[in-house]
């Protein structure tokens, strides 16, 4: 099988839901349908989509609530048709699109395997033999006996990843199933999808954690309002769509400020990042020396407490502090108004985008009050890998049989 | 490798799960009840109860010359098991749809199963129930011809596809427009009515003739009697009436695919 075949292909693809809300559209609707007239009163949710998946690539959709990344990945998975354009999947189709959604909460837990492992395409036979392994990878213990009613939201996603898990598709789409399991259940249910696609496997993942979609998907399309708004290398695409996000909680920021200042709330007037020379800038070469300056407002006169934080685009967290530490007292520029100043000198951070989040806290460091973030780039060349450099030196090193064990015991 | 394979769409993979879907439809039915399946037994049996004293002891009707002497009980529980068996699963399949509403919105299937699982639960259950009260009034004196059952059983294919004809045509329609499932719980009562169940067709008066002639219900009534009290085989009629139930079956099932793939805007 050639890797680069598409296994997915899709052409154009419009989706319009017929809108129903009153007795006479339901009527005209049917009429629609049966003697395939078009026009029909509806609202597009998607528009125009193309996108092909080759076998054997990871492909993450992302995009707001409502964008259509769900019925896009319903048309794939063959549960929606669509109403213009082509759709071919030349491969069996594993699709988990809400885990449990065939599972009846009367049964208990072994038995809903069966329904559910049926609805999956597996045989009887098949769900009989991999009956032992869903049950272990499920790891929910004697609730496996249990009704399903009685189970969590969590539980009964293990259990429907679990039946997900001994099927064997060409193409396996999830639509943000990760989200509800716990933490070790994630990182289990992520390692699996690793080696499903260090085995060959082709994956479409759809979710909000850009940390998965990094992890797990080489290639990201972003859906924005029913349109391919972009679609490239994951770290590129959830770059993007994270800045477009920071641009809109921006402008609703200054909406909120506005309402803060009319009502005397403690915030965050301004910060930036400058050089040391008093320089704005949101560049800087790795080993320069970055400032961030950030002022606020607090109401009742008393220094508040700042707090930053540096974190990675991608969200990987870097370091932060916060300003009582050692008892530092703010500038006071005038009533009700205090100033901080943090000189990072030879920024070791290794060249990427970071995000600068300075947070003001009330005078005691208990309440957060208010977040800005700025963005910054280091840039520089280099062959680390990594988030930061660590202060080391490289030495000439020596066998481990030259040390006598009982001195490196008497170190310790 | 420790995967398995998935089959393709075929009939096999099909099949085991139209089997899960029965198999949790008749679940449905007892599961957290004490009595579980009996209820589903006890049901027609008092209906059975209900028709027999009303009829037979109030208004004293008198089975009609020609059914082997049978007992007024006997003579209508023989086609009332048949038409519960219809209207019951017409009703439960034409539900199908909108019971299932969350499966289908999710997961890519054929949404026909789910008529055919309702149906075929609602069978299997009155079928159990039919088979024992047909033993039961022949253990008890009525001239069962227990020849006639197998006859019998072969005749309520025809009847049960007509049933998933119009459930699955009544399931599609039912989807876009809620007011379906009213009109037929009416229609379903004026049937029983005036189709002969609790009487015998030779009663209905000459007026209504071709009522009772093109009406299947009057139809397989009559001929459960005749074949299980009168000992009849299967005559031409019969063929006549199984080709227009398949055909019925298959339009219904036509319409059922039409708008199949628009379940999912609707639900």
């Amino acid at each position: 099988m050639p890797e680069t075949a598409p296994l997915v292909c899709l052409a154009g693809v419009t989706k319009d839901y017929p809108k129903v809300s009153t007795g006479g559209d339901r009527l005209r609707t049917l009429a629609g349908l049966l003697f395939r007239r078009k026009e029909l009163p509806h609202f597009r949710a998607l528009e125009d989509v193309s996108l092909e998946v080759l076998r054997g690539q990871s492909v993450g959709v992302i995009g707001e609530n409502g964008a259509g990344k769900s019925t896009l990945l319903k048309i794939i998975a063959g549960v929606v048709r669509p109403t213009r354009g082509s759709v071919r999947v030349d491969g069996r189709v594993g699709a988990l699109l809400e885990l449990g959604s065939g599972f009846h909460p009367e049964y208990t837990g072994r038995e809903n395997i069966h329904l559910s492992s049926a609805l999956m395409g597996l045989s009887r036979g098949d769900t009989q033999a991999n009956l032992q392994r869903i049950v272990e990878f499920a790891d929910i213990g004697a609730h496996i006996d249990e009704p399903v009613k009685h189970y969590s939201s969590g539980m009964v996603v293990r259990l429907g990843f679990a039946v997900a898990t001994v099927m064997n598709p060409e193409l396996l789409i999830t639509d943000e199933v990760l989200a509800v399991g716990d933490e070790s259940f994630q990182k289990k249910c992520v390692a699996w999808l690793e080696r499903y696609l260090a085995d060959g496997g082709t994956l479409l993942l759809c979710s909000h954690s850009m940390f998965h979609i990094q992890t797990l998907c080489r290639r990201t399309v972003w859906i924005h309002q029913g349109r391919v708004r972009m679609e490239g290398p994951s770290f590129d695409v959830t770059r993007e769509y994270l800045t477009h996000h920071q641009e809109r909680t921006a402008a609703e920021r200054k909406a909120a400020q506005a309402h803060a200042a009319s009502v005397g709330v403690m915030r965050l007037e301004d910060a930036w990042l400058e050089r040391p020379d008093g320089m704005r800038e949101s560049t800087y070469r790795r080993g320069e020396t970055l400032v961030l300056q950030a002022t606020a407002f607090e109401p009742d006169d008393r220094p508040p407490v700042l707090l930053f934080g540096v974190v990675r685009v991608d969200g990987t967290a870097v370091y932060g502090s916060h300003s009582n530490e050692n008892g530092f007292v703010p500038a006071r520029l005038q009533r009700t108004r205090f100033a901080w100043a943090v000189s990072f000198d030879h920024l070791s951070l290794l060249p990427g985008k970071y995000i600068m989040r300075v947070h003001v806290l009330d005078p005691e460091g208990l309440r957060l009050y208010d977040t800005v973030e700025r963005e910054f780039v280091v840039t520089g060349d280099t062959r680390d890998y990594g988030v930061v450099e660590l202060a080391h030196r490289w030495l000439p090193g020596k066998d481990a049989e030259g040390e006598p064990r009982a001195a490196a015991a008497s170190h310790l | 490798m420790a995967h398995v394979a998935v089959p393709g769409a075929g009939p096999a993979r099909w099949s085991w799960l139209l089997l899960s879907f029965t198999r949790r439809e008749l679940a449905t039915r007892y599961v957290g009840s004490a009595w579980g399946f009996a209820w589903s037994l006890l049901h027609p049996l008092a209906q059975l109860a209900i028709f027999a004293f009303v009829f037979s002891q109030i208004f004293r009707v008198a089975v009609p010359e020609g059914y082997g002497g049978a007992s007024y009980v006997a003579f209508v529980a023989v086609a009332l098991w048949p038409w519960i068996m219809f209207s019951e699963g017409l009703s439960r399949a034409m539900g199908s749809i909108g019971a299932n509403a969350g499966l289908i919105r999710k997961v890519a299937f054929p949404h026909r199963l789910l008529v055919y699982s309702a149906l075929l639960a609602c069978c299997a259950i009155h079928l159990v129930g039919y088979v024992a009260v047909l033993l039961v009034l022949k253990a008890t004196g009525t001239p069962i011809s227990l020849l006639g059952l197998p006859v019998a059983l072969v005749l309520l294919i025809p009847y049960m596809l007509l049933a998933a004809g119009l459930g699955a045509f009544l399931a599609a329609l039912q989807t876009l427009l809620r007011d379906v499932e009213h009109v037929v719980q009416v229609v379903l009562m004026v049937l029983f009515y005036a189709s002969p169940i609790l009487y015998p067709a030779s009663l209905i008066p000459r007026a209504f003739d071709a009522w009772v002639r093109y009406n299947p219900l009057a139809w397989y009534s009559e001929r459960m009697r005749e074949i299980l009290l009168k000992g009849s085989g299967l005559v031409m009629g019969d063929l006549w009436w199984a080709a227009a139930c398949v055909a019925v079956f298959a339009a219904g099932l036509w319409f059922f695919n039409r708008l199949s793939p628009s379940f999912e805007d609707f639900l």
